[in-house]
Formats: structure tokens, C-alpha cells, sequence
């Protein structure tokens, strides 16, 4: 590695550290881990059931880390539906080589068709029985995405397809391999490259009951939400676009543990609540999942409007 | 050579896509297009609030999440009898236009061009660029190391001839690089409005909720700026030194002839007018659009519901095991016929309309640039220029329609939602025509469906057995070698699939 690759790299770590709120000590140690990677000690491999790819896409919209960086510094990739040069045949070939091989970190965007195998296909096999191929000779599994995590959309009531999370579909099958979930619908960036990181040099990061990366989900919207003061205030917006706590708008907040409030998306920009949106629970682990729980409602605003008439 | 020939799964676009060629002396003789993920989001939506709509349906795709919001508040804005505030509308444009820009420069640089350009040859740079120094670098560590393939995901690829000439090549590798940071600050772009990109939060029946401010309509003209210039000194002039380099791609895959679009991007209230016209050409002849010629065949898709049904009336009720079916998609037809949508479409609808000046002047600039008449349009390389061409247009728009903000106006009318109602919401999303039919009953979906642009693209054979676009335009196609068949891939790529679109 020449001199300027070498500056560039640490620069890398440090940002890192810092995203991993680790602190400067630990310096050294993220840049060793990047080197490893970076060699191919650790290579990844990126599987997608029933998904929209929209975990793929936000990955691409990664700024703490660039995703040519991650993909030349960071993670060794090797299979990517959506990127891999390889199609066809070729396709298959690498994915099985590399299963064969083992010891990867197992990324799976997207949940498991268990009722339908025919549902979801990765050439001739369901994707089901590749996953639990793969699953078998990963070092660890991380699940990437509301979908893989807890069955999000596809798993909603009255799906025709028996969607279940990969973490359900791999406990029914007995497969034992640590799962760390990443939830998100999508997935935000900086949750999965740190989470990622973390996993390859540091082993698994403290996650609470259900998997998760106490780093990013261990605190709920509502605590960390810019429009806080006006719940205190009982200043309720009564339909979009208006000023106020959005709760009676169907806010998720309270019950969602994500932190978009403080770290917002795409470079920090915004947020859902920031746009004046209520949140929609996508990182929860009920997102969509009953037929009669709307996302959003008016209905809430309504009644109170009335009531105070 | 009679050989058949399969390409599953195809990687480099979005989702779940299988192909099957039947080569007879050297050509494809037959295709068969398959979609092979299914979700069933037709049936999951009913009985649900109608307002979980446009959230649910964004998360059809991660590619194009905006166009499925955008359609599924447009049947709901026809539902409630709504009409935007102006701001409403125009910020529903700019978000709508960010996905756009997004998508077409993710799929030239990031989907397509390692059809063309030759990442190998980095070993050979002798220049002093630091990212290609970079690459060059992370190239030959690579092919040195003990990986299982080194330099994944760029290789390993079909063995075949690439870009040769070597400026072009590594202008056009360098331009990747770039195309993967400006194609997230075109996201980023759409997020000041959206909340946050993908699957976006503010769009809603009756505008949106975020609003504009004179900060957020700075910080996205802040971001356009630089897209623009992308556009114009590197998307625009790599597609024409690889169209330059492969002119065989300008006489290949013309597809079926027939090309449908909705229109996109109201510049009126009422929607009427806009940007990108609708229209409908059938068996060579242009005509106005009627939503009601849209109908879908089930006979060899995956689904037992009635077949030939129109979208208000259509079932989704899955069959996996149905007999002489081979795909997941349904079989869209318009007037009975199969139709080619996305950006070719729209901007051959825009040229013969003749209404936007600046493209009929654009295209025709290009057809000179190229030396080429408008046939040689439907092409392979004729799909990559259109989209290059109005991924231009659109990122010129956007400063116009920044200009037409009111900061702090309203940007939401408020509604309630009926006992029963109907709407269609007829969009496009970055690869072609899309549409959302709502049937409300007791406040709550009693209906829901989607036909979705890959859906007519790569729609399969219809009851009548006449095949899909795709099928049709992988015909006469030479595949040169079998076990390289890099020909199909290009074939099938240049209409930008998304197959979880496709099915939903």
C-alpha cells in the first residue's frame, strides 16, 4: 500500500472509530481490522430472498463510509445480486464456491417464502434451501433490513406466500449460527458498516433481546424526537403538513427504537418526523405486520377535534 | 448452433430475473422471460386502511419507491376528489425527479456498464489520477491474493471483446466512482423532501407534508449543480464512446414496436399538462392514451385469477404449481397488445408530440451526433441514449421547477376518506409506465393493482401465446459463444429491468 493509500486508510479508521463511538484508542486496532479485510481474510457474501433491494440501495448511499471504499477497503464482497459482474451460470457458480468455502459473514436482505419455496428462486434452487446452505458454513449472520429481520412487508397478515424472518426460518430448520439484526425499512447505512465492522474485528457488538446493535436501536424515536417539547405541550397536529406532536397523526414513535431522529438519513438531511411525517414504525418489529393497525391514521385526530368541539 | 441457453439468475439489475433462449443456427429463435420472486402485495393490501398504500407499495422497490408512492397518492387523490396546492405538486415533482436521476445514473454505471467496459485493463494505467491509481492498486492486490475471486464483485465476467480503447475505458471506470457518490446526492436531493430516500415519508393524498423552505430549495440546487454536471461531462459522453465503440447495438433488440407511457410530471393543476407526455403508439401509429385499453393475462403466469381482467376488476390469487405457466409476472396488454415502456418510450412520445422544444432539439441533436436516423432509436444503444438524454432534461427541470416554490406555502390539502371510492394513479417510474388501481369499500382496500413497467417488459406470453418485449426483442439476436452469452445480457439490461416491481 503506497503512502497516500496509507493516510487515506487511517483517515478511514478514525472515522470509523467514531461512528462506532469506540474513540481514538481504538484507532490502530479498526485500521488493522480494515487491513484484514482488506486482504480478504474476511469475505462477505450478500444474499436476497423476498426483498425490494431497497437495503441494497440505501447501503449505496453510505457517507461515512463511500460504498467504493467499502467495497475495496472495507468488506471483501463476493456475490452481490444487484453488482456482481458474474450473471447466469457464473452466478451460481460463485455463490456456491464461496458457500463451499465458508467462514464468510452472511448478509441476507429480505425474508423466506416458508409456505411457497417456489416463491423465491436464485437459479434452479429456492432460495430457502440456498440459504440454509449458507447459513450452515457462515462465521456469523446478520440479517439486513425489516424484511429479513422480522418478516416485514412480505410477512404482513393475509400474505399468500408464509413469509417468515431469516432468524424464524434458520431456527426452524436448527440451524444455530449467531444472527445480529439490522432492522430498517430500509436499513440506514451507517447501522450495517458499523454493525459490519464491529462483527469482523471487535466480535459481536452488545445487542439487546432481539439482536440488535444497542448502538443504534437501543433508545425509541419519541425520546429523541425534535417535536418532543410539543407532546409535553399536548400541541397535537391535526393533519399533515401542520405544526405539533404528530401522535395523534398515528405517530410510531414511542414504540419504535431507532435512532433517525438524532443521526438522520442520507447524509443527515432529514427525517421522516423532520418532514413532517409521522413514523411509520419501519424498524419495528411489527412493521405491517396486522392488516388493522394503520401505519398512519386521521381517524385519532379526528375524534379529538370533535371531542374538543 | 442449436442450443438452449439459460441465463439465471440475471444479476445487475433489480431482483429475481431468469432467461431462457432457444439458439437455433447461431440466433436466438425463441425467449422466455421469467420473474421468479413473489411477495402477493395485491393481496396483503386488502381489507387495510388505504392510507398504509403509499407507504406499502414504496416498499414494492428500493429502486424506484418514489414512483409507487407516487402512483398509489394519485389513485387516492382521484379517490378523495384532491387537488394539490401548487408547492404540493412541484415537491412531489422535485422527489419524484431525484429517484429518477438516481436510477438511470445507477443503471448505466453500476448495472450496465461492466457489459462494456473493461475493468481489467486498470492493471495497464500509466496516468496520474489518484482514484485510478487507487483501483489499479486494489486490482492487483487482488489478483494476488488468495481470495476465492479476487476482485469481487467486478469479477469474474463473460469472457469477451470489451471497450478497447483505453482512455475511454478508464474515463468511464473513474466516471463509476463517481456515479456511486452522485447518484446519493441525487438520493440526498429527494431526501429534503422526502424525509428520507428510499421509501420516502412525506408523500401523502393531497400533496405532501414536508414543506419548502428557502433552505431546503437552496440545498437541493447546492446538490443539482454538480448532477448536472455529471450528466453533461460523463454520463452523456461515456454512453456515446461506448455506443461509438458498439455500433452493432444500434440494429439489435428493437423489441415489439408498439411503446406505451402515461406521462409524468404534472406542470398544471389539474395534471393535465406535463413535462413528459402520455401516448400510446400501436402497430406503428401514435395515439392518445386510454387507460381503459389496459387489461392483464394470467394464461402462463403463475396465478389461477381470471385472466384478461382490467386492473379496477383484476385478482392476484397465486398458483406456484400451475401447469405450462413459467413466470411470476402477469401479461399486461394495451389494446390486446404488448407494449415497450421507459425512457426510449417517453421520449419518442415527447418527439412526435412535439410539444417540449428542448427535446425535440435534444433528440435531434443526438441523432446527428450519432448519425443516425429516430428507427435506429429502439436499439439497445437507443434505449441507453434516451434514458442519458432525459436524465438531462429532467435534472434541467428540476432548477425550473425550484424557481416555481413558494417557500412556506401550503403544500397539502386536507381530506377524509370516503365509504367508497375509486382512483387510478398513472405515473412512470425511472424504467417505464406505471399504474395503481384503489377500490375502496367501508373505508378499507377492497382492491388494490399494480402493472408495473418490468411487468409489461418482461411480461410473459399472453393467453394468445404472442410474447412479451423483451421476449420479442431477444429474437434474431446472435449469441456468439453459449457459454459467454454477453449478447442476451445486454439485450435484457438496456431495458433496465426491476423485477420486484414486476411481480409485488
Amino acid at each position: 500500500m503506497n503512502a497516500i493509500n496509507r493516510r487515506s486508510f487511517l483517515k478511514l479508521s478514525t472515522r470509523l472509530s467514531v461512528l462506532l463511538g469506540l474513540g481514538a484508542s481504538a484507532i490502530p486496532r479498526v485500521a488493522e481490522a480494515l487491513d484484514e479485510l482488506s486482504q480478504g481474510l474476511a469475505p462477505v457474501l450478500w444474499l436476497q430472498g423476498q426483498c425490494c433491494s431497497g437495503c441494497s440501495v440505501s447501503l449505496l448511499d453510505s457517507e461515512a463510509v463511500t460504498p467504493y471504499k467499502l467495497l475495496t477497503r472495507y468488506i471483501s464482497l463476493g456475490f452481490h445480486q444487484t453488482l456482481s459482474a458474474a450473471t447466469g451460470d457464473q452466478a451460481v457458480q460463485v455463490v456456491n464456491k464461496i458457500v463451499n468455502q465458508g467462514g464468510y459473514v452472511l448478509i441476507v436482505e429480505g425474508a423466506v417464502p416458508d409456505k411457497m419455496p417456489q416463491a423465491c428462486m436464485f437459479g434452479e434452487e429456492p432460495f430457502a434451501e440456498q440459504l440454509v446452505r449458507a447459513a450452515g458454513k457462515a462465521k456469523i449472520i446478520l440479517t439486513a433490513g425489516t424484511c429479513s429481520c422480522y418478516g416485514g412487508v412480505p410477512a404482513a397478515e393475509n400474505n399468500p406466500t408464509g413469509a417468515v424472518s431469516v432468524p424464524a426460518f434458520l431456527k426452524g430448520r436448527g440451524i444455530a449460527v449467531p444472527v445480529i439484526r439490522v432492522p430498517g425499512c430500509p436499513i440506514h447505512p451507517d447501522w450495517l458498516v458499523g454493525t459490519v465492522v464491529h462483527a469482523l474485528k471487535f466480535g459481536l457488538p452488545p445487542v439487546d433481546g432481539l439482536g440488535r446493535p444497542l448502538a443504534y436501536f437501543s433508545k425509541s424515536m419519541h425520546e429523541q424526537c425534535p417535536r418532543f417539547n410539543d407532546y409535553e405541550r399536548e400541541h397535537f397536529a391535526k393533519t399533515f403538513g401542520e405544526n405539533g406532536c404528530l401522535f395523534k397523526l398515528g405517530c410510531a414513535g414511542p414504540i419504535t427504537y431507532t435512532d433517525c431522529n438524532l443521526r438522520g438519513w442520507n447524509g443527515g438531511v432529514n427525517s421522516c418526523i423532520r418532514a413532517g411525517a409521522p413514523c411509520i414504525g419501519c424498524g419495528g418489529e411489527n412493521f405491517c405486520a396486522q392488516a388493522g393497525f394503520p401505519l398512519i391514521t386521521k381517524e385519532r385526530a379526528a375524534e379529538t377535534t370533535k371531542a374538543d368541539a | 448452433m442449436n442450443k438452449t441457453i439459460k441465463l439465471s439468475p440475471v444479476t445487475r439489475i433489480e431482483g429475481h430475473l431468469g432467461i431462457k433462449v432457444e439458439v437455433e443456427d447461431g440466433r436466438v429463435a425463441r425467449a422466455y422471460v421469467s420473474g421468479e420472486m413473489f411477495r402477493g402485495f395485491e393481496t396483503l393490501l386488502r381489507g387495510r386502511d388505504p392510507l398504509d398504500a403509499q407507504y406499502i407499495t414504496q416498499r414494492i422497490c428500493g429502486v424506484c419507491p418514489i414512483d409507487h408512492g407516487m402512483a398509489s397518492v394519485l389513485a387516492q387523490d382521484m379517490a378523495y376528489q384532491l387537488t394539490p396546492p401548487d408547492n404540493g405538486r412541484i415537491i412531489r415533482n422535485l422527489t419524484q425527479a431525484a429517484n429518477f436521476i438516481a436510477s438511470h445514473i445507477t443503471h448505466f454505471y453500476l448495472l450496465s456498464a461492466l457489459d462494456f467496459v473493461d475493468v481489467a485493463m486498470i492493471t495497464e494505467y500509466q496516468g496520474k489520477d489518484r482514484a485510478l491509481l487507487d483501483l489499479q492498486a486494489w486490482v492487483k492486490a487482488q489478483l494476488s491474493s488468495r481470495q476465492v475471486y479476487p476482485a469481487a464483485p467486478f469479477l469474474p465476467r463473460y469472457a469477451t471483446k470489451y471497450l478497447a480503447d483505453k482512455d475511454a475505458n478508464f474515463g468511464a471506470l473513474k466516471h463509476y466512482m463517481d456515479a456511486l457518490e452522485i447518484r446519493s446526492q441525487a438520493h440526498k436531493m429527494g431526501a429534503l423532501f422526502a424525509g428520507k430516500m428510499p421509501h420516502a415519508a412525506s408523500l401523502v393524498p393531497g400533496g405532501v407534508t414536508a414543506k419548502a423552505t428557502s433552505l431546503n430549495i437552496s440545498q437541493y440546487r447546492t446538490l443539482l449543480e454538480p448532477i448536472q454536471d455529471f450528466i453533461n461531462q460523463s454520463y452523456l459522453p461515456d454512453v456515446l464512446a461506448v455506443a461509438g465503440a458498439f455500433p452493432e447495438y444500434f440494429s439489435l433488440a428493437q423489441g415489439c414496436g408498439n411503446f406505451l407511457t402515461y406521462g409524468v410530471f404534472p406542470e398544471s393543476a389539474d395534471g393535465a399538462a406535463k413535462f413528459l407526455p402520455g401516448g400510446a403508439r400501436v402497430k406503428g401509429k401514435w395515439q392518445k392514451l386510454d387507460p381503459e385499453a389496459v387489461t392483464e393475462d394470467v394464461g402462463q403466469s403463475r396465478f389461477s385469477s381470471a385472466s384478461g381482467r382490467k386492473p379496477f376488476d383484476g385478482e392476484t390469487v397465486a398458483a406456484p404449481d400451475k401447469s405450462g405457466a413459467y413466470s411470476w409476472l402477469k401479461a399486461p396488454r394495451y389494446q390486446g397488445e404488448p407494449m415497450e415502456v421507459g425512457p426510449l418510450a417517453r421520449v419518442l412520445a415527447a418527439y412526435q408530440d412535439g410539444g417540449n422544444a428542448e427535446m425535440k432539439g435534444a433528440v435531434d441533436q443526438l441523432l446527428k451526433t450519432l448519425g443516425r436516423d429516430a428507427t435506429a432509436l429502439a436499439s439497445v444503444m437507443g434505449r441507453h441514449a434516451a434514458r442519458a438524454l432525459e436524465c438531462k432534461l429532467l435534472a434541467d427541470r428540476c432548477a425550473v421547477w425550484l424557481d416555481q416554490l413558494t417557500p412556506e406555502a401550503p403544500a397539502f390539502k386536507d381530506f377524509s376518506i370516503p365509504e367508497s371510492g375509486r382512483g387510478y394513479g398513472l405515473t412512470e417510474a425511472a424504467r417505464g409506465a406505471l399504474g395503481h388501481w384503489l377500490d375502496i369499500k367501508n373505508k378499507k382496500i377492497a382492491n388494490y393493482q399494480c402493472v408495473v413497467p418490468t411487468t409489461w417488459n418482461c411480461s410473459p406470453r399472453d393467453d394468445h401465446g404472442v410474447a412479451g418485449p423483451v421476449e420479442q426483442a431477444l429474437v434474431g439476436v446472435a449469441i456468439a459463444d453459449a457459454e459467454n452469452p454477453i449478447e442476451a445480457a445486454r439485450v435484457v439490461r438496456s431495458f433496465d429491468p426491476c423485477l420486484a416491481c414486476a411481480v409485488h
